[in-house]
């Protein structure tokens, strides 16, 4: 204590001392206590060091500002700049006329960040789930996960996803998305097909058109103000292209009639299933096709391998008697016999080697028009073997069968033609009614263009086309006209096997069909059929070739003019008055008889 | 007169200087307008593309034939009592 004071009573006397000595005129700078010499390079030291900070600051500025522009400029545009996607719409599908078979309308994908979803009130979560109609458990169950992005529900429509958006529940967010919505339903899927969640063609022509119904998304950067308007654009914006609109060649109307003739010939006859195509003869378009069973394309849930079938391109069956007119057409074409020839069919029964060829009865001598009328298998085989193996085989791939075919559909079947090659005379005897070869319904029904347009042939397209194509003749024109004869005798001659297929103020021609169906490798037993008819309508000018196909009838008869016949004559009828072409005959009335219809195989 | 000549660039400047500020806000408000616009112009297609879809939904043939056979009692043409005129005919 002491000591402290000592010392402090001693400074104050030292500085009263300079205080002293200032007064007495002695400056504050020429102190000599300030007089100390410091060496010179010290002080340039120090300058240098100076120097040096503010040359690296200047030229750390050059180095961002000048020379490594882009790192601030991105950090900068970061801040400020967004790219926004400019999405673009799939092509529309359109039927001939227009009417709208699928179309894509925004819709939203509701996703959700589990975590903070689950702090939400329950009866919150209770009214997303009704919105998202789902019960609370399933929700719960999507949102117990360890990811933290969950799609709760995916095409949800828009003002479901305002309601949600409504609820404001944390973590909640939706991301923009279209939906493919069909109208026309089942009736037109075969042939329009249907895309999946992310709107890629997966059928038909949804997936034949992919690359042209698909949009290509464009893209926009621009920049945003703190509130997240657009303020301005920046750089090139690039447009987004939507999808080409596809004009189908389909009219719905009788796609319509087509289909459902078809579901009542299925029903009726307790078949599993059935077929039909329309193509216009003198454009050589699809004009309607139809499947049954078939689906709902807007609702694919409980979609199965037989609905989803499509049993006029992919199926390919033993066309059994439909074939015949094209055997006869051939023998005609070459000159080996007339309408007129007789030949002699016995008595209903024909050996070739090991293998007998039979008809339902003994028909006698008779006229080639007579064998095609009653569908004699006999005389097919003779006229057949009358040719050579070569000249059928032609014949067969220049109408189109065992030919992949490019009409732009996928999935299309070739069929199968043997190389004649390998065919055994009864063989060949056996594939002049059908027998042995297999083809497609579309393939079936292109081959009787020939017979429609005098001699040629054209490509089928599923596009609306307005340009005739031009025919790749086949058999010559009076051979065509001969035989549209012929075929109109099998629906309206006394023994004709289509009595069925008449319709009333139209001339009708075609030939039909029944066969077994091959399971395995084989015929199978029990025997199963499939009936079919191909018909040209109407006879005087040719505007529709229609095939129909019944598979596996089991009630009312398994004959192709006992189940086949009446529904083509049912699709025929209306799709002529729905197109409104003049009536050409003056039989109005038609009792058809019931006894018609038994055939050969 | 040097004096003089600064004094009236400096008002061009000025004037320059404003006339930017109002041409940026002009162009702004208009590159508004033309949003706007043309989110208009995506939502009518979008609704025009739901109502294509209505008018095909609606027009269902089956729907169609539906209404015709049950509500309104129609039934099918036969052309028993179809009379045809044709042209040039008696």
């Amino acid at each position: 204590m002491t000591r402290a004071t000592s010392r402090a009573s001693n400074r104050a006397s030292s500085s009263a001392a300079s205080r002293v000595a200032a007064s007495k005129g002695v400056s504050f700078s020429k102190s000599p206590v300030l007089a100390v010499r410091l060496p010179t390079w010290r002080s340039r030291v120090v300058l240098f060091v100076l120097f040096a900070a503010f040359a690296a600051l200047a030229g750390r500025a050059l180095w961002l500002q000048g020379l490594t522009t882009q790192f601030l400029q991105k950090q900068g545009e970061i801040r400020y700049a967004r790219t926004i996607e400019l999405p673009a719409t799939r092509g529309k599908i359109t039927d001939r006329n227009g009417q709208v078979l699928a179309s894509s309308i925004p819709v939203k994908a509701i996703w959700a960040i589990p975590d903070d979803v689950l702090q939400a009130p329950p009866e919150k979560l209770r009214e997303l789930a009704r919105l998202l109609d789902m019960s609370e458990a399933d929700l719960r169950k999507k949102l117990d996960s360890d990811r933290n992005f969950v799609y709760l529900k995916r095409q949800v429509e828009q003002d479901v996803a305002d309601q949600i958006a409504k609820l404001k529940i944390d973590g909640i967010d939706t991301r923009k998305e279209y939906k493919r919505f069909y109208p026309q339903g089942e009736v037109m899927t075969h042939v329009v097909g249907f895309t999946n969640v992310e709107d890629i063609g997966q059928e038909s022509m949804e997936l034949a058109q992919q690359k042209n119904l698909v949009g290509q998304t464009g893209s926009r950067r621009v920049i945003k103000d703190r509130l997240g308007h657009i303020v301005e654009d920046i750089g090139a914006k690039h447009e987004p292209h939507d999808g080409k609109d596809l004009v189908l060649s389909v009219d719905s109307k009788i796609q319509y009639i087509a289909f459902t003739q078809l579901k009542g010939a299925v029903e009726k006859f307790k078949a599993k299933a059935g077929a039909a195509v329309v193509l216009d003869v003198h454009t050589g378009e699809v004009l309607a096709l139809a499947n049954y069973p078939s689906y709902d394309p807007n609702d694919r849930r409980a979609l199965t391998g037989a609905q989803l079938r499509n049993r006029v391109m992919t199926d390919s069956f033993e066309p059994g008697s439909t074939l015949k007119p094209i055997t006869v057409a051939l023998a005609l074409d070459k000159g080996k016999v007339s309408p007129h020839t007789t030949i002699d069919t016995g008595n209903g029964r024909l050996q070739i080697l090991d293998r007998n060829i039979s008809d339902t009865k003994a028909h006698g001598v008779i006229t080639v028009q007579q064998i095609v009328e009653m569908s004699s298998n006999i005389g097919t085989s003779k006229i057949a073997l009358s040719m050579p193996a070569q000249d059928m085989w032609e014949m067969f791939t220049k109408v189109g069968f065992g030919q992949q075919p490019k009409w732009g559909f996928p999935g299309a079947v070739a069929g199968r033609v043997r190389p004649y090659k390998s065919w055994r005379p009864v063989e060949q005897a056996t594939m002049s009614y059908g027998n042995g070869i297999s083809v497609s319904l579309i393939q079936l029904a292109r081959s009787y263009l020939m017979f429609a347009r005098d001699g040629d042939t054209i490509p089928l397209t599923f596009q609306k086309s307005t340009a005739l194509p031009a025919g790749q003749p086949i058999i010559k024109p009076k051979t065509a006209r001969d035989m549209r004869e012929m075929l109109e005798m099998v629906v309206s001659g006394k023994d004709g096997t289509a009595k069925q297929a008449r319709i009333p103020g139209y001339r009708v021609g075609g030939k039909t069909g029944t066969a077994y169906k091959v399971e395995n490798g084989r015929y199978a037993m029990p025997r199963k059929y499939i009936g079919t008819f191909v018909g040209i309508v109407p006879l005087s000018a040719p505007r529709f070739v229609i095939a129909v196909m019944i598979d596996e009838p089991t009630q009312g008869g398994h004959f192709g003019g006992q189940v086949a016949a009446p529904t083509f004559a049912k699709v025929a009828e209306n799709a002529l008055r729905a197109s409104n072409v003049p009536p050409d005959s003056t039989v109005t009335e038609i009792v058809a008889p019931a006894d018609t219809g038994s055939e050969a195989m | 007169m040097s004096g003089k000549i600064n004094a009236v660039l400096a008002a061009l400047l000025v004037i320059c200087a404003l006339s930017l500020v109002k041409s940026q806000y002009q162009a702004r408000h208009l590159f508004i307008e033309l949003e706007r616009a043309q989110s208009q112009a995506r939502q009518l297609d979008i609704e025009w593309a739901q109502l294509q879809l209505d008018q095909s939904t609606l027009g269902k043939h089956a729907r169609i034939e539906e209404i015709a056979r049950r509500d309104l009692e129609m039934t099918q043409l036969t052309p028993a009592r179809t009379q045809y005129l044709t042209e040039g005919g008696q």
